[in-house]
């Protein structure tokens, strides 16, 4: 701003306006300075900026994220009997049906998808944010999370994959909470569902270059108690995530359109209901998901009865490999020498078929 | 005028430096305990819902996915033996700190002192002690729980205001060093004596009151791991400790 000193006196209306002008310029340069300062040591209420590109790592539940979940093992689940029940309805070609394609796809299942996302803001006219949005293709629709302090619509009002979203800033977490998702499944490739009544309050926090996500998912149908899942993911400054709003077909058999079948085993009749008791020597009501087995306690009544299963090594199928380096694809960890469950013996060169010598 | 503006400005500093020097502008030197953006005391319960299979059960051998090992760590592991632990009375060698924090435990979290905060589990029966500052209890022989100095990184770039009515946010960085070689999972996956242990610290509080503690963790193993291995593990606190349930550590189970 332009200084005035008192030193125009032309006339009294000029005396006065050039009064109030030199006050306000001796006012107005000092609050200036004290908004400058006031934004450096009282920042916003959106301290991180979450915007950019998110590596997953298959650090955790590698096994369902990356080749795929053994069928019938939903441990670490707090399932409802309806949910077990209708888990154990899941064959493997039900994703081949055109209806039940997006069903991977969901706010809630990209927990455990393999690929990695995006983060970024859209903002209001006014500058502030409008809404943080997670897009990629491991989502369906993306997940826009409102910060416009607005309401959740009516509970009739559509229900998306991506869900109904807002949030606020607690400290440098962004808590979110969405509604008004589709069904889905709750993770992917083992059937455990979810409906369309589902809620999940999800956390993000970001500090350097990783991003933690906590979501806790509730659902009156199908799940006991809470579903905690936290996940890191890793910011990839040359991330190339796409933003992709349509569904990954993933077919493992031939596809089934146009035969009007849904497939499905019927109650009592899925013959992978005891895979994990009798591969891994995991109790029943562990594999179905029961959640007295995610507590300590539980791990105390097993203690008389587990019987430690065969070296991993001789079992089959393996997956025995350290981690899969690349997200998503299958592929070996590098200088290992393990079977990585069929696909193919890893060595120092690379992948080499069953059958290459 | 210009007086009055300046005082302006130094009042309003002087009130932010007061409200981030403690709970309500305490007088009185500031303590790790006194600056606590968040409430880590008592007792909280891991819940299992993630890698069931590798944490609350012993895998069987050679069942290591998801761990960046190589090829020494691999063989290591492949020839993990539990009798040949417990004949050298290294039972407890799945329960130094990075191990043992993805393991079927409770946490009884307290404050040592002003600048000391336990963290002690049932698991096994280890106590961890985090020490804020400069102030350490001076070199020690490498252990289980090895040495972690501890921080608090306010939220907001420092003053640990967040959005709601002045209340306080924050978290707490650790960093665990001096370990004694131990297991990554029970079933001999190896880390060695040169691994680092970062933490980060969350507290989350959902609408209906529970709240959970959220434990961001890297281990670094220049020896054992490719990549740094990176987790978050979850528990959920506790209203007393009914459930406390202490045992020594088993090579084994």
């Amino acid at each position: 701003m332009q200084s005035i000193t008192p030193t125009d006196h032309r006339d009294t209306e000029t005396q006065r306006n050039t009064f109030l002008w030199y006050w306000a310029s001796l006012t107005v340069r000092p609050l200036t300075v004290l908004g400058a300062i006031l934004m450096t040591v009282m920042p916003a209420f959106a301290q991180v900026d979450l915007t950019g590109s998110y590596q997953t790592r298959m650090y955790e539940d590698y096994i369902e994220r990356g080749p795929g979940e053994f069928m019938g093992n939903y441990t670490g689940m707090p399932l409802t009997d309806d949910g077990r029940a209708k888990a154990l309805l899941y064959t493997s070609n039900l994703p081949s049906t055109y209806e039940r394609q997006c069903l991977p796809q969901s706010a809630g299942v990209f927990q455990y998808r393999p690929v990695g996302f995006r983060i970024w803001s859209e903002m209001a006219e006014d500058g502030s944010v409008l809404a943080w949005v997670i897009g990629g293709d491991n989502l369906r629709n993306d997940i826009r999370i409102w910060m416009d302090g607005r309401p959740h619509p009516s509970p009739n009002a559509l229900h998306l994959a991506g869900g109904f979203a807002t949030g606020k800033w607690e400290g440098d977490t962004l808590t979110a909470r969405v509604t008004h998702l589709k069904t889905a499944w709750i993770r992917r490739g083992v059937g455990i569902p979810a409906s369309d009544l589902t809620t999940i309050t999800m956390h993000l926090t970001r500090r350097e270059d990783l991003l933690t996500i906590t979501t806790i998912q509730e659902d009156a149908y199908y799940l006991s108690e809470p579903h905690v899942v936290s996940r890191v993911w890793q910011w990839n400054p040359r991330g190339t995530e796409a933003d992709r709003p349509i569904c990954n077909t993933a077919n493992e058999i031939p596809t089934l359109e146009d035969t009007g079948a849904v497939p499905h085993y019927l109650p009592g009749q899925n013959p992978e209901e005891d895979y994990m008791i009798r591969t891994f020597n995991v109790p029943k009501e562990a594999a179905m998901g029961y959640a007295e087995t995610l507590y300590p306690e539980y791990r105390k009544k097993l203690k008389s009865i587990y019987k430690l299963p065969a070296d991993c090594i001789a079992r089959a199928p393996g997956y025995c490999c350290g981690w899969i380096e690349t997200q998503g694809r299958p592929g070996g960890a590098p200088n290992l020498t393990c079977n990585d469950g069929g696909f193919g013996t890893l060595g120092p060169r690379g992948r080499r078929t069953a059958t290459e010598k | 005028m210009r007086r009055t503006s300046l005082a302006l400005i130094l009042l309003i500093l002087a009130s932010g430096t007061l409200t981030a020097q403690g709970r309500g502008g305490q007088a009185g030197p500031q303590t790790a305990r006194t600056a606590a953006p968040i409430d880590m005391t008592g007792y909280w319960v891991a819940i299992i819902s993630e890698d069931w299979r590798w944490r609350m059960i012993t895998p069987s051998r050679g069942d290591f996915p998801s761990i960046p090992i190589n090829l020494a760590a691999q063989k290591l592991a492949e020839a993990w033996d539990p009798a040949k632990d417990e004949a050298a009375g290294e039972q407890c060698k799945a329960y130094g700190a990075p191990g043992l924090m993805r393991g079927p435990t409770r946490l009884h979290i307290t404050w040592l002192d002003d600048s000391t905060m336990k963290l002690e589990t049932d698991y096994g029966m280890q106590t961890r002690l985090f020490e804020f500052g400069a102030a350490s209890r001076g070199a020690a022989k490498p252990s289980w729980q090895g040495t972690s100095v501890a921080q608090w990184v306010m939220a907001g770039g420092g003053r640990g205001r967040g959005a709601a009515g002045g209340a306080r946010f924050g978290s707490m960085k650790s960093v665990t060093t001096n370990l004694r070689p131990g297991y990554l999972r029970k079933n001999g996956v190896p880390y060695s004596e040169k691994t680092s242990f970062t933490e980060y610290w969350d507290l989350l509080t959902e609408t209906n009151g529970d709240q959970y503690l959220v434990d961001t963790n890297v281990v670094n193993d220049p020896v054992y791991l490719q990549l740094p291995w990176m987790t978050a593990i979850h528990f959920k606190k506790e209203k007393d400790g009914s459930k406390w349930n202490p045992e020594p550590c088993d090579a084994r189970f």
